[in-house]
């Protein structure tokens, strides 16, 4: 299994984040990417236009799956960690070919940015914030929310493994008992 | 729709519609319409669809070089689109 990364345009842009205008620019910050996130695999730099990433759908954080043939075997189109993961295990088993857990994910998976989305959006802070509050009221505080309460709730939204049956019925049930608190609370 | 082994990341560009330009594509402020946008994508299937050939494209690599997707044949890639910020 290879990985590759493609750093792509400024999403949430700001005074230390600006909309690039030269691809010396891009490439310094696919340079601090890479060395911030401790990235191990090659990181690549997309043109100006954006050529790759728009034909690969122009999604804010998309990840494909390949397969040796060249092939596209898995598309998440909100990177999402355990449906890749079971993903990678189903094309890895069926000899790295072929198209894998039905062959694409459409949910839009955000628990992942609102834990870990912060880590871009204090690069373009204030305006990468204001924007974000003003095109999504609650959205950027939400992220900052998250970020500050990561150490409990990143091994629920930034796993890597599908999530136990029991752990599931857990939740389901913990959600429920909260909504029903809610809507007595409201009755009274 | 059958596509050829060496399918080319410019001629799909070429042909892609709705594509951005190159201002659009770079733009100042995030709005509204950029995560609307990106539900309207979702909901569209835009990108690349199980099955097909991955459009083959070159990039300038970090740390010097570059790399082509097609050169990689022969086992699997995971291939990640991400933003600085």
């Amino acid at each position: 299994m290879r990985f590759v990364d493609v750093v792509i345009r400024q999403a949430h842009p700001g005074p230390g984040a600006r909309p690039y205008d030269t691809f010396d620019a891009k490439f310094h910050d696919a340079e601090r990417y890479q060395r911030d996130a401790h990235i191990p695999w090659p990181v690549l730099v997309d043109d100006l236009e954006g050529t790759v990433h728009q034909v690969y759908s122009g999604l804010a954080d998309p990840t494909y799956l390949i397969d040796a043939d060249g092939h596209v075997a898995y598309f998440s189109m909100w990177t999402h960690g355990p449906t890749l993961n079971a993903s990678i295990d189903a094309l890895l088993s069926q000899g790295g070919r072929g198209v894998v857990n039905g062959g694409i994910d459409h949910v839009v998976h955000l628990l992942p940015s609102m834990t870990d989305g912060w880590k871009g959006i204090r690069r373009g802070l204030p305006q990468s914030f204001t924007d974000l509050e003003t095109a999504a009221p609650g959205m950027a505080s939400g992220i900052w929310l998250g970020y500050q309460l990561r150490p409990v709730i990143a091994p629920l939204t930034l796993r890597i493994d599908p999530l136990p049956t029991p752990a599931k019925i857990a939740l389901a049930l913990g959600a429920g008992f909260i909504a029903y608190r809610a809507y007595r609370a409201l009755a009274d | 729709m059958q596509l050829a082994d060496t399918r080319d990341v410019q001629q799909a560009f070429a042909n892609l519609s709705e594509k951005q330009a190159l201002d659009e594509y770079n733009f100042e402020h995030f709005r509204t319409k950029h995560l609307l946008n990106d539900f309207k994508l979702t909901a569209s299937n835009r990108g690349i669809l199980p099955g097909e050939l991955a459009p083959d494209f070159k990039l300038p690599q970090v740390g010097g070089g570059a790399l082509r997707l097609s050169d990689l044949r022969g086992a699997p890639v995971l291939l990640h689109f991400g933003s600085y910020s």
